[in-house]
């Protein structure tokens, strides 16, 4: 397995438009990363830049301290699970995944040992004879995998690899890829848009927007201590509330909310007293008693969770629109006030929309 | 990896992969018998071929080239039952010489008062070539097509054993 360093990494394509900017990664070894952000912010084509599909603009690429930047794909020892699967269809899944090491003139022999043991790992051992069409979208997508694991890469990509499949066997395969990453304790790179199979699989998460990195970290941390409001807002299911309130001594005051907060708070917020800032409350770490009312305007029951929509007070403004996550079963109806307090709060400067985390 | 080992693995890869040795052959017959046909049908000498020999052996022609085109496919399976059909198809290929070459190459006909022999000596040649090639091809097909299907019928039957024990 493999360490990879990526430093300073551009992307700018012939028509000028730049799709990566100064990307810095340093992938230790047998960490799975995930690179996750919304559509065209330039996760795939980073992906694509360290497999060797698109040339780098500028910056350096390094794997277990070799620069690649300039090394062609077929010599990178990288493997690619694709979305669609890229499976060859008059084959059957024993050829398909045997088929790269066929193309090397590796021993027959030890193909087969190779192709069997993948197999054996990701429960195709009974489907070698069939063909691609023959299954469904979960084991095209292991024989995918399958035909990275016979090559023994030392860096596997995945670029939305379950973009594919259907809820439930997105679940089911998430499962097995987490399985066997830890099966293989490989280096892995994975692309995604969805924040769940981030937050599940990943050792720690690249979260990008418009060709930037916007925090590098762990999971939780990007879930407990969000970089910026774009993190805060991507991060988290419902997604995080936010609202314009000012420091006034030890509370925070807007549009129909006084919150109080206490010294700790107090002293984070210390440069900002009688300046706007951002306030961010995960809907679930909003709970039912406290000071501050909220008129529902909608009430959807999820079983173990409720998810109430409304206003802060009697207030119409959009940014006065709250999403509290509470636990249990709750029948509120609308125009039902309920009173809530916030159990965390997150504090972003509205200008740099950088969390305050009171650092001097 | 021991030699033992090694010729389990192999017997083993036959899972999974195809006979294509036999069916290549087979294919390799099929050819070299549209060779043999062309080079007959397209030579006539007088109206020597203007009888039932040759319908006979039309019809035989697209027999035999449906019987190995189907044993080709059989045998990339292990079917042990299509390898059996193409020695027979292929020793019939040799019985064939006898039949129409040799006679043609035996017989004379009479054009412009003058005995000629329909089937000269090196067209002769060369359509048993043709027929031997396919008649080799086939029963080279049949023999490796019956060695390999028992030698996985018998590994197949050993991971069973294997497997209940």
């Amino acid at each position: 397995m493999a360490t990879l360093s990526l430093q300073h990494i551009d992307k700018i394509y012939d028509n000028k438009v730049q799709a990566v900017f100064d990307f810095n990664l340093d992938v230790k070894d047998g960490e799975l990363i995930v690179l996750v952000g919304p559509s065209g912010c330039g996760k795939s084509t980073t992906l694509r830049m360290i497999a060797g599909l698109e040339d780098i603009s500028a910056g350096k690429l390094f794997l277990d301290g070799k620069d690649i930047t300039q090394t062609p794909a077929k010599d990178r020892d990288m493997a690619m699970v694709f979305q669609n699967y890229a499976l060859y269809g008059h084959m059957t899944i024993y050829e398909n995944m045997a088929f790269s090491l066929t193309l090397r003139k590796e021993n027959p022999n030890v193909i087969h040992k190779k192709v069997l043991a993948a197999a054996e790992i990701l429960g195709l051992t009974e489907q070698l004879n069939k063909k691609p069409g023959q299954l469904s979208g979960g084991q095209r997508q292991r024989v995918a995998m399958g035909r990275s694991i016979v090559r023994n890469p030392k860096v596997f990509l995945f670029d939305e690899p379950l973009s594919n499949l259907d809820a439930k066997l997105r679940g089911a395969t998430r499962r097995e890829i987490l399985l066997l990453h830890k099966r293989l304790n490989a280096t892995m790179l994975y692309v995604t848009h969805d924040q769940t199979e981030a937050l599940t699989l990943a050792d720690r998460i690249v979260c990008m927007s418009m060709g930037y990195v916007q925090q590098v970290g762990t999971p939780l941390e990007l879930y407990d201590t969000p970089a910026n409001l774009f993190v805060a807002s991507f991060i988290g299911l419902p997604p995080m509330n936010f609202f314009k309130v000012h420091v006034q001594g030890n509370e925070l005051v807007g549009t129909n909310l006084n919150v109080p907060i206490t010294p700790e708070e107090q002293a984070i917020l210390s440069d900002y007293s009688g300046k706007e800032i951002v306030l961010g409350v995960r809907p679930e770490d909003i709970v039912e008693g406290g000071t501050i009312p909220v008129k529902v305007f909608s009430n959807e029951n999820l079983g173990m969770n409720t998810l109430v929509h409304g206003h802060l007070g009697n207030s119409k403004e959009v940014e006065a629109k709250i999403t509290c996550k509470f636990r249990g079963w709750s029948d509120y109806k609308p125009g039902d006030f309920v009173n809530v307090s916030f159990v965390k709060k997150h504090f972003f400067d509205p200008e740099t929309t950088n969390a305050i985390r009171g650092e001097k | 990896m021991s030699m033992n080992e090694d010729q389990v693995i192999r017997r083993d890869r036959m899972r999974f992969t195809k006979n294509t040795l036999s069916s290549s052959l087979a294919l390799l017959a099929i050819i070299a018998d549209v060779f043999y046909f062309v080079s007959i049908y397209k030579s006539d000498v007088g109206s020597y071929y203007y009888n039932i020999i040759i319908g006979a052996s039309i019809l035989y022609n697209l027999l035999f080239m449906l019987v190995a085109f189907l044993s080709s496919e059989g045998v990339k399976g292990y079917k042990i039952g299509y390898a059996y059909a193409l020695l027979v198809i292929g020793a019939l290929q040799i019985v064939r010489i006898f039949i129409l070459p040799l006679s043609a190459h035996t017989a004379t006909v009479t054009i412009n008062q003058q005995e000629t022999i329909v089937m000269q000596t090196p067209q002769f040649i060369r359509v048993v070539i043709y027929l031997c090639i396919s008649a080799a091809c086939c029963i080279t097909a049949g023999i490796v097509g019956i060695i390999k299907s028992r030698a996985l019928s018998a590994h197949i039957a050993s991971m069973g054993t294997t497997k209940a024990a």
